[in-house]
This record gives structure tokens, sequence and C-alpha cells, in this order.
């Protein structure tokens, strides 16, 4: 699995709603239904587990679409 | 019968030949017992009554033997957990102020390297008979010490007297209907209220005890065959281990059993449902108490929808939810009655954790329609953004996966929501489970804010002497 599935994964994991289909990497935070501040905790969770990295307090808060995400972890990797 | 010293007498008058105890290398009638038992207290008769006598001992015939004796002599028995840690050790025999520290040879070396000039330190095999003497304590007297496993904080010495004992056993063979007729098979350190009630127990009614050493399934399933038991206390730890696969050729040994006698720790429904099953007629049962307040509640699991209470309150005994917040419905369990404490070996704790005769007993619960249900431990609360999260409830939910032996979930310091979770896990040999997939089955199985914002595998937990988790030390 490359790094776009996993996030793309880490996403379907972390809003249980949405299907494959449904999936957008530009969808914003502000258009989900359920995303709220313990959802982005979820998600930062989750990707901090999968790839073994820890984000720092600003990428925790500029994270706002899968798109962001999978940006913010490649920095990283 | 007014103290301990009197369950042995009054069981040895009415059966003498019945056999009172038995451990891996022998057994001894009612009348062996008692004879043992005197000729070791005359020794004791050259200590002071109420003096402290600290017991070192494996669940032996010999720690039996030793505890009565203490008892006999109207002194007062500190019961130590053998795998009690050198400094543990030494600080509570400081603490109790003893005479005499006892132990089996296979412990005295742990003994022998206390440093004081102003106890004695004696091996069991060392004591002699040197006098004929009869001392007898008084109900008001202490009969034993034990300190606190210590889960939450520095352990407490906790005196218990012999009145308490009668009335606690009082209810426990009432309830629990025990008689002369049980043989009852004890996994469970004597050094413990658990495992030495059951000794109380069993004295009480002139009942056969057999003592085992370790938990081992393999050897509890051999003793209740081999002894033709009918009764088993055990930890609830134990109970699920015998019953989640690898026994079940040995299962049917159980069947007979007529009672299965567990404690306040979180039984696990799934264990509960399948012991009932097992029994053809025998009854489930647990009990909520601690060291300070033995035997507060009872609950035989007649009915699955109260599987999780921990029952009603005992005869004599009063229990109320204590909460800052007039509209919950829970808070602090406070306890009163006959089994519970007067007061703490030292003042501080009996300032800190006795009011009125109400022990508070930092145990977080509810009441509903007289049933009593466990939440956790107050300290342990996880405060996320004001909601208040019991950390059982989140470990309940992934102890469920497989591949997973144990979780503890400790509150975690957040800029944004003040305190998350976190979830320290020790996988199963061979386990291949992932953070992420423990996060997903969370995501799907708890409330947002309930899901661990970070997951540590470890090898295992710190634990106290009696092998409870130290959850404060993950914090």
């Amino acid at each position: 699995m490359n790094i776009d599935d996993d996030v793309k994964k880490i996403f379907i994991e972390a809003f249980p709603a949405i299907s494959e289909s449904d999936f957008e990497w530009d969808k914003l935070q502000k258009d989900y239904d359920d995303w709220d501040s313990f959802a982005q905790l979820n998600i930062i969770t989750l990707a901090e587990a999968k790839f073994e990295i820890t984000f720092s307090d600003d990428e925790v808060t500029s994270i706002s679409s899968a798109k962001n995400l999978l940006d913010c972890i490649k920095s990283h990797l | 019968m007014n103290t301990i010293a009197d369950f042995l007498n009054h069981s040895y008058m009415a059966n003498p030949d019945k056999i009172a105890i038995v451990d891996d290398n022998s057994k001894l009638t009612y009348h062996e017992l008692n004879q043992k038992v005197i000729s070791f207290s005359s020794f004791l008769n050259k200590f002071p009554q109420n003096s402290i006598i600290s017991l070192l001992f494996d669940n032996t015939i010999e720690s039996v033997i030793a505890y009565l004796g203490i008892i006999n002599s109207g002194c007062i028995g500190h019961l130590i957990p053998t795998r009690i840690s050198q400094s543990n050790l030494v600080q509570q025999i400081s603490s109790a102020k003893s005479k005499l520290v006892l132990s089996s040879n296979k412990n005295f070396s742990k003994i022998s390297e206390i440093e004081s000039n102003n106890i004695e330190k004696l091996r069991f095999s060392e004591i002699e008979k040197t006098s004929s003497d009869v001392r007898n304590p008084r109900s008001s007297d202490y009969a034993y010490l034990i300190y606190t496993s210590g889960t939450t904080s520095s352990p407490k010495g906790v005196p218990v007297t012999h009145s308490s004992c009668v009335f606690t056993t009082g209810n426990i063979v009432e309830t629990l209907q025990y008689s002369k007729d049980d043989v009852n098979v004890l996994p469970l350190p004597l050094s413990h209220s658990f495992g030495l009630g059951c000794l109380h127990t069993s004295l009480f009614v002139g009942s056969t005890l057999i003592l085992q050493k370790t938990t081992d399934v393999s050897e509890i399933l051999s003793s209740i065959k081999n002894y033709n038991a009918n009764t088993l206390a055990a930890i609830p730890s134990t109970l699920s281990k015998m019953t989640s696969g690898g026994f079940e050729e040995s299962l049917n040994m159980l069947s007979d059993l007529r009672l299965i006698i567990t404690n306040s720790t979180f039984f696990p429904p799934e264990t509960i449902k399948k012991l009932k099953k097992i029994l053809k007629k025998g009854k489930v049962a647990t009990y909520y108490g601690l060291t300070e307040a033995s035997r507060s509640t009872f609950m035989i699991f007649d009915d699955d929808e109260k599987i999780e209470s921990v029952g009603k309150p005992c005869k004599g005994t009063s229990l109320k939810i204590v909460s800052n917040n007039e509209e919950s419905s829970i808070g602090e369990i406070w306890i009163r009655g006959h089994n519970v404490i007067e007061k703490y070996w030292d003042e501080e704790h009996t300032k800190a954790n006795l009011s009125d005769g109400w022990l508070k007993t930092g145990d977080l619960g509810k009441i509903e329609n007289k049933f009593l249900y466990i939440l956790g431990r107050i300290d342990d609360l996880i405060n996320i953004s004001g909601e208040k999260v019991y950390p059982q409830e989140i470990e309940r939910v992934v102890k469920v996966l497989s591949g997973i032996d144990d979780v503890v979930a400790v509150p975690m310091r957040h800029e944004s929501f003040g305190q998350v979770v976190k979830l320290f896990v020790k996988k199963s040999v061979n386990s291949n489970i992932s953070k992420t997939e423990i996060l997903a089955y969370c995501i799907k199985n708890l409330e947002r804010f309930k899901v661990p914002a970070k997951i540590e595998f470890v090898e295992d937990f710190p634990r106290t002497d009696y092998g409870k988790i130290k959850r404060f030390m993950l914090k």
C-alpha cells in the first residue's frame, strides 16, 4: 500500500460514515458533518501511529483536508 | 463466638478428626491443628499481648499455624505478601513496629537482610514450645494488620479487630451458605483480605481448606478433582483464564461445585455467563470490599440483568454515594458498619479517610434499585474538556480485541482539552495487532472524545506486591 492509500484509509477509519466512493482529497473540514476537534485528534493520532511520526502543534491545527494531511505526512518521511 | 481463636476451638471441639487444612505436602485434622497452634502460641507468650508479629509465608500449613498461634497468644498478626519488594518490606516492618518477624525457610533470606537490633527474626522451624500458659485475645483486640496494596498511593496499615472479623465471617457464612461439609479450594494468598477471609470462614464452620500456592489453572482443577472440592474462591483473572480456552476438557471438573466466589475487581460478564453454564447447580458470586471494610456487599449472579453489579449491602452495613454534584447519581462510595475499621495504623490516614464511622473508599459508584455498581477509582477519572471518563469504560472495549493481554487507560495532558486518553497496551504473545487497528476499533466503538490520543505498547505494567497494576505510575 502506498502513502496515498494509507491516508485515504485513515480518513475512512476516522469517519466511518464515509465510503470509498465519497472520499475527496480536497474536501475541507468545514464540509464534513462530523469533523470536530475530537475528530481532528483522531485523524492525527491515526496518522502518527501509522507513520510513526509526531506532528508539531502548528501542523496539527493546519490540517483541514485529506490533501493537507498527505502533504504534512510526506514532509516527515 | 467472639474471636478468631474461638473459630478453631469450636471446630476442634465439634469435629476433632475432620481434615482442617491441606497443602502441597501434608494435611492436618482439627485436633492436630489445634495442638500445633497451642504449642506455637506458647512461644509467643514472652511478648506482651497486642505485640505485632510479622509473617512472611507462602500458602502453607505452617503459615496457618503461625497466624493462629499469634491469634491464640493475644498478639497481632502482620501479614506480608511474599512478592513484596525489599524496600516495602523494610518500610512495613518499621511502620508496624514489629517485635518479631517470622518466615518460612524459603523466605528467610528476605527478612535476614533487615537491619535492626530491636527485631527478632526467626524461621518457623526454630519455634519451640516454651510454656503451657494460655492467653486469650479479647474481641476488641486487633487480630491482624495488613498494608493496603498501594494501587493509587503509598500503602496504608489497616488493623482489623476480632469483633470485626467475627461479624464479617458470620455474614460470609450466612450469605454464601458455607457449612462443615464444604471442601474449599483456595488459590489466594492468606496475606490478602480475600484469602484470609476464606481461611476464617473455613475455620468458623469447620470445613476443609485446600491451600494452593499459585493460581495455576491446571493445579486448581486437579485439586478440585482430587479432593472432591465443592467451592472455589479465586480472583476474576484466574476465572477468566480458566474459561478463555485451553482448558475445555478439564472444565467439567468445575461442574459439581456449589459455589465460585470472586472479588470486586471487574468481573467480565462473559466469564460469569460461561461459569454459570458450566455449573450444574452451583452459584457464581462476587463481593465488594476493601481491607478496611471487608465484604461490604455480596452479589449472587442469578439475574443476568444485574450482571455488572457487585450486589447489595450486607446485614449491618450501610452504603451511600457522596457527590459534589447534587444532580449526579454517581459519586464516591462511603461505607459504614461493623466491618469497617475504627482507625488506620497511622493517624494521618484516619483523618483523611474516616469520618463519623464512614469509610471514604475512593471508589466511584452508583446505586440502582438498591444494587451497587463500581465505576472505577476517583483518582483515575480522566477529565476531557469537562467530560468525566472512566478508564475502565475504555479498557473494557479494547480488551475485547484479540491479540491483547491487558490495557490501562490513563489521563494525558493536552493543550486544548485539558486531558485526553493515553492507552498502554500489553500484547499477547505472538500478537501482530497494530496501533492503527486498535484506534480504528476505538473510533467505531467509543465516543470520539474517549478515543485514545496516544497508544504505547508495553512488555508489562508496574504492579504492587499483590499483582495489581499501579496506575499512578503510568500517569
